[in-house]
């Protein structure tokens, strides 16, 4: 019997950091020792640069387009590491359905069993910003992606966009969907950006598996084209993707999330104003605050 | 793994079984096909031009056949590439092949569902040919935002918007006539052009836009009409709104007028708008009537003999269901106790059309016809049974059964359960090959004759 090919799909809102948290992972999961295959689900095609010298690839919607039908290798590339790089691509903005490509892109990998092909351990679906339709649900959905990861700072929006994607997980978890495997907090630094992702993840009954500060190695290696894996081994940041990596690996069990309504987000992140503006006014200490 | 069939289907409180007409695309291609010189060219998946044409065409007394309609008419035919990628480049192609190959003075761009949903950029695509002097227009008419009527309409208001030339001159023998929408009345050709001759004897050219006989150059001139008469209560009277909006010709709305009676109506009412003198429009009744009941005649001593004041039902939509019960009950004395509306209707429109329609006497007991509203064919049978089930405990419950069911295809069943006679009259028409017959004017009321009392004795 074949083993059980691990696949999890990372969410969040566009520019948290999904991409170059995922080629992170993807490239500290080689470094383990995984054989790891990245799937960009975004019309811009970018997730995959970092682990490729900061060039792009080939998409599989470009190539089924020019061809008629692709070939494994007319759509996998070896990045750093040997992480298989694959780019579902899209249409140029404002034209055609994106979310219907993601649909095409994946039936293609699905079709030329390239997971199987390949003997991949671990398969990372880096998905586009919101759960805007139906397209960019496929991921979580028909029993693809077992495991969900958001990543999200302490911003309303990106918590906002997690929110919206816990009720995507939440619709389709009876139906055999994906579950959420936890928060990836993103660009903690501040102590109240770590309450209020704390406080998040305790209301909508899930957990945070990684902590993953700000950090300026993180843009000296996407300025090289790589991931900080390849560009600073042994700097402390590569250090918290080693361990994200090793947790995701050892990752089992997912949870339904229990999100909140539109209303309780907004009275919750109304509570939040508050404490930080009596932070801010010197009414109470920063340590009391949170 | 699990599929959309492993989810719970909704509550079907939607569901309407056999409906009497196809989606805005059908009723939109219907028409395009019926303009003179025009190309239709789909936007569309596969699958919908083939539909129509055996579907729908076919159901409109056997109509599939065509230039460049059915299944010879260019389409974009989008597949999955151009779903993901945006259909306009698609589009483009098809358009300029379109134009290139087929010989037509107006190409006409009709969407479906497909590039509806992805936003593909038709207005864009059309523009760019436009501008180039090309003769190419659009119409929206994806099917999940309308049926055939709505395509209908939104066909006549691109015509007025892009087609038909602002400020032409004045024409005062010229009228414009709409209102029936091609396939969707099977017998659009005839009853457009048994209104024609009808406007020719009140001394006016009638533009009617579809069919043999239209002309491409006088649709183009056609705001320099004296008046625009919608040969309906429902359809087209939007477009005659905007007609009016966009060049200041005034409208009219009269019913299809079926045989004489209704057509004496509408000559005099048709005659008073175009302001031609009370006299002349009654010398013409006179002379036109003598001739039509010369004919009529002919079928008097069967028509005793049969004892041919029988009860009817009438099914049909808007349009069919009140000319045809008129014309049973006024020209040849019938009785339609039932008058079953089968348009998908808001309150407002049902109003409007009890408003002006049912005010007739020629029910059982000299009560008023029944009209009954009903979408879904399926529920047809229980407001017959109402209608005439509901009195059998009665000692003196009716003796009579209705003696004839005037539908469509879809009311076989119901007539053979009832032991009556069948016309078909109204969409789906799917037993008879209909080309130019026509039920409106004189004429067409004597071929309605024929065809009624022919179903009498069909078996013989």
């Amino acid at each position: 019997m074949s083993k059980e090919i691990k696949q999890i799909a990372i969410y969040g809102k566009g520019g948290i950091g999904k991409s170059t948290t995922s080629s992170n992972i993807s490239a500290a999961l080689a470094k383990l020792g995984y054989k790891v295959m990245q799937v960009g689900c975004d019309p811009k095609s970018d997730s995959t640069n970092t682990l490729r010298g900061g060039t792009y690839i080939p998409t599989v919607l470009d190539t089924l387009r020019a061809k008629g039908k692709v070939t494994a290798d007319e759509i996998i590339f070896t990045g750093a590491g040997g992480v298989y790089c694959v780019e579902a691509g899209g249409p140029a903005p404002g034209v055609g359905c994106a979310g219907r490509g993601i649909i095409t892109a994946v039936e293609q990998l699905k079709q030329l069993r390239v997971f199987e092909n390949l003997d991949i351990d671990i398969v990372l679906y880096d998905v586009l910003g919101d759960v805007v339709c139906g397209g960019f649900a496929v991921p979580i959905r028909e029993g693809i992606a077992k495991h969900v990861f958001t990543v999200t700072s302490s911003d309303f929006m990106a918590i906002y966009a997690a929110n919206n994607l816990f009720a995507g997980i939440k619709k389709y978890s009876s139906t055999g969907g994906a579950l959420l495997g936890g928060i990836i907090a993103n660009s903690i630094n501040a102590p109240y950006s770590r309450a209020i992702v704390d406080d998040f993840a305790a209301r909508t009954q899930t957990q945070i598996v990684e902590y993953v500060p700000r950090s300026v190695t993180v843009t000296q290696a996407e300025l090289q084209g790589k991931t900080v894996i390849e560009a600073a081994p042994d700097s402390a940041q590569a250090q918290v993707y080693l361990e994200l990596a090793e947790k995701i690996a050892k990752h089992t069990d997912s949870k339904t999330p229990n999100p909140m309504s539109v209303e309780e987000l907004h009275q919750w992140a109304g509570s939040w104003a508050e404490k930080l503006l009596k932070i801010e006014t010197g009414e109470v200490a920063p340590k009391d605050g949170i | 793994m699990t599929s959309i069939l492993d989810e719970p289907l909704p509550p079907l409180v939607s569901a309407l079984e056999r409906p009497r007409w196809s989606c805005a695309l059908g009723g939109a291609l219907a028409a395009v096909g019926a303009l003179p010189r025009t190309i239709p060219v789909m936007h569309a998946g596969p699958g919908c031009a083939s539909n129509f044409t055996w579907m729908q065409n076919g159901s409109g007394g056997l109509a599939t056949g065509g230039y460049c309609s059915g299944l010879a008419m260019p389409g974009s035919n989008l597949q999955d590439s151009e779903v993901v990628f945006g259909g306009h480049e698609r589009l483009g192609e098809e358009l300029a092949n379109a134009i290139k190959i087929m010989d037509g003075d107006l190409y006409f761009v009709l969407t479906g569902c497909v590039p509806e949903v992805i936003g593909d950029d038709v207005d864009a695509v059309v523009a760019e040919y436009a501008n180039d002097g090309k003769p190419v227009v659009f119409a929206s008419t994806a099917g999940f935002k309308g049926n055939s009527y709505f395509g209908y309409e939104q066909v006549l208001k691109t015509l007025f918007k892009s087609v038909v030339e602002k400020g032409a001159p004045k024409q005062n023998d010229l009228v414009n006539v709409w209102g029936v929408p091609p396939t969707q009345d099977v017998f659009w050709r005839g009853n457009l052009q048994g209104v024609a001759r009808l406007l020719q004897l009140l001394g006016f050219r009638a533009n009617y836009f579809f069919g043999s006989g239209a002309d491409l150059d006088l649709i183009k001139k056609s705001a320099g009409a004296r008046l625009n008469i919608v040969l309906s209560d429902l359809y087209g009277i939007e477009a005659a709104e905007l007609f009016k909006e966009l060049h200041g010709v005034d409208f009219i709305s009269t019913p299809l007028p079926f045989g004489a009676a209704a057509t004496e109506k509408f000559l005099r009412t048709v005659g008073a708008a175009l302001k031609v003198s009370g006299e002349a429009v009654e010398k013409i009744i006179d002379a036109e009537g003598r001739r039509h009941y010369e004919y009529l005649e002919g079928l008097l001593e069967v028509f005793n003999d049969m004892e041919a004041q029988r009860y009817a039902i009438v099914i049909g939509d808007a349009n069919y269901a009140f000319a045809t019960a008129d014309f049973l009950a006024e020209d040849l004395g019938f009785l339609p106790d039932l008058i079953a509306v089968t348009d998908d209707l808001t309150a407002e429109k049902r109003e409007i059309l009890l408003t002006k329609r049912s005010a007739r006497v020629a029910g059982r007991y000299g009560e008023k016809s029944q009209v009954v509203f009903i979408a879904d064919g399926a529920h047809l049978t229980e407001a017959v049974d109402d209608t005439w089930r509901a009195e059998s405990w009665k000692k003196y419950h009716p003796a009579k059964r209705p003696a004839i069911v005037v539908g469509s295809s879809l009311d076989r069943g119901l007539a053979a359960a009832l032991g009556a006679a069948h016309l078909t009259v109204a969409f789906p028409v799917s037993n008879r090959a209909v080309l130019n017959r026509g039920y409106t004017g004189y004429d067409g009321g004597l071929t309605l004759a024929e065809d009624v009392i022919s179903s009498f004795i069909a078996a013989r």
